[in-house]
């Protein structure tokens, strides 16, 4: 026989007399019935619309890849997008004001244009112009902050409450709800509040609470003790502690049977709720309870 | 002249085109199937063969040209899986022949299910590139020359896998 000859056989390749000569050995019947059967045969059920669908669905899914090729369309979009943002920024900020401001339980530091440095505490902002700011150094504050100035022109703070005028030096100025309170750590400073003018040389404070101005004298006098992360007072009403408290720390706080009115000397920690707590309330026999989001301070009564 | 012609209808058609690659799909996905499904006897793996061949086969749609995508889809869905070893049992359905019950006696019937049984069992035993060449014969009429295309290997190289695939099969059936 020829070789291979079954394969041919199946592909009717052989002739008629090897054809019969192969039907003649025993093993054809069973070689018969073989391919019979397989004529019968059928693989497992493939559903190829089923197949075609995922098949689909894979494809749109790869269609990112797709675009990528096409690197320059994607930039169009950014540059797009970049283009309106500042656009739209520039229309709703026509004057060139720079603003930088913080949340509670934020603080952040920004370099001005001279490299007049500010330290900007818990919930304050500060604007300015960039454009012309060497011969024009005013900074409008809400809130705390502690200066470092450059020498050079004269540099000037303002607030709602009154206006800081320097030359060159490092002084802090906080201007909260009734409280106005600048330090000066070196140089000389000339604050202005209600058209009276206080010249603080370096390690004098000036307060301004409900109206009324005080001097004093500062303790630390390298710079603010919040730039250490301590909050220090000399003499404030209890309600401005708990307000800076509520500053550092993002958190309401309650009080129940207490005077707010009581005066507090003290510090505390801006990093570590716990002992601040006990800082301010140790001093005037309080206690303390923290509950969920808030803090509750009272007094025992007796 | 005739090449020319040729060459150019190439160039018009293109795998990326919409048209082009779902009569790709539909002439050669239930092939692919098929295929890996006797090799290795596992519908699962033969479904994602298909899956990923076309999903590669669009991924290259503008290299691939339209007389090549055949043989680029085999070549991926076969690729797939060349690292595994063991196959399963491959178990495939007998076409119910309309019988005429009433002429068959009872062990005329017994004997062609034991039949059927022991041709499953030795095709399940076959070498898996026999089997595979056998059955993209026997179930999806393939001709010799295809399947030697789709397995990489020579027309002589097929004929010797069918017929040692049967030599096998009936030696198995007849017990020998």
């Amino acid at each position: 026989m020829e070789e291979n000859y079954l394969a041919k056989w199946l592909n009717n390749e052989l002739s008629e007399e090897e054809v019969s000569k192969f039907k003649l050995t025993k093993e054809y019947t069973t070689y018969k019935k073989i391919v019979d059967a397989t004529n019968n045969m059928e693989a497992p059920e493939f559903d190829m619309d089923k197949a075609k669908r995922d098949l689909y669905q894979r494809k749109e899914e790869n269609k990112g890849k797709v675009v990528r090729l096409n690197p320059y369309k994607k930039y169009l979009r950014i540059a797009a997008v970049i283009a309106l943002i500042v656009g739209i920024s520039y229309f709703y900020n026509f004057t060139g004001d720079e603003v930088v401001s913080t949340q509670y339980a934020e603080r952040t530091a920004v370099t001005l244009p001279d490299n007049s440095e500010v330290q900007l505490n818990a919930d304050s902002q500060i604007t300015y112009q960039k454009k012309n700011w060497k011969d024009n150094r005013n900074i409008d504050l809400k809130g705390e902050a502690f200066f470092k100035v450059a020498k050079g022109e004269r540099f000037t703070v303002s607030t709602d409450m009154g206006m800081v005028t320097v030359l060159g030096t490092q002084f802090n100025v906080e201007n909260r709800k009734d409280i106005f309170e600048v330090s000066c750590y070196e140089g000389l400073v000339s604050v202005r509040y209600n058209n009276k003018e206080t010249k603080l040389s370096a390690g004098q404070a000036l307060v301004v609470i409900n109206g009324e101005l005080r001097t004093s004298e500062i303790a630390n006098a390298q710079q603010p003790s919040w730039l250490q992360d301590e909050s220090t007072f000399k003499s404030i009403p209890l309600k401005y502690v708990l307000d800076e408290f509520e500053r550092q720390f993002n958190i309401k706080v309650e009080t129940k049977n207490i005077d707010l009115e009581q005066l507090f000397s003290g510090s505390f920690s801006n990093t570590d709720k716990n002992l601040a707590l006990q800082s301010i309330s140790a001093p005037s026999s309080l206690k303390y309870k923290i509950e969920e989001g808030k803090v509750l301070i009272y007094a025992e009564t007796p | 002249m005739h090449k020319t012609k040729r060459l150019k209808e190439e160039n018009i058609t293109n795998v990326c085109e919409e048209e082009v690659y779902a009569s790709i799909f539909s002439s050669h996905s239930k092939t692919i199937f098929n295929y890996i499904y006797y090799k290795f006897g596992n519908e699962e793996k033969a479904y994602d063969a298909v899956q990923e061949a076309f999903i590669k086969l669009w991924e290259n749609c503008s290299k691939v040209a339209p007389h090549k995508a055949k043989s680029f889809v085999y070549t991926v869905a076969n690729n797939l899986y060349l690292n595994v070893i063991k196959a399963e049992k491959v178990r495939l359905k007998h076409r119910e022949k309309a019988l005429n019950t009433e002429y068959e006696s009872p062990e005329f019937i017994m004997e062609q299910q034991e039949f059927k049984e022991k041709l499953d069992k030795a095709l399940q035993d076959l070498p898996e590139n026999q089997r595979t060449t056998f059955l993209l014969n026997r179930i999806d009429g393939k001709k010799y020359a295809e399947i030697a295309e789709m397995e990489g290997v020579s027309v002589k190289a097929i004929e010797k896998r069918m017929h040692l695939a049967l030599k096998s099969l009936r030696e198995k059936i007849d017990g020998i």
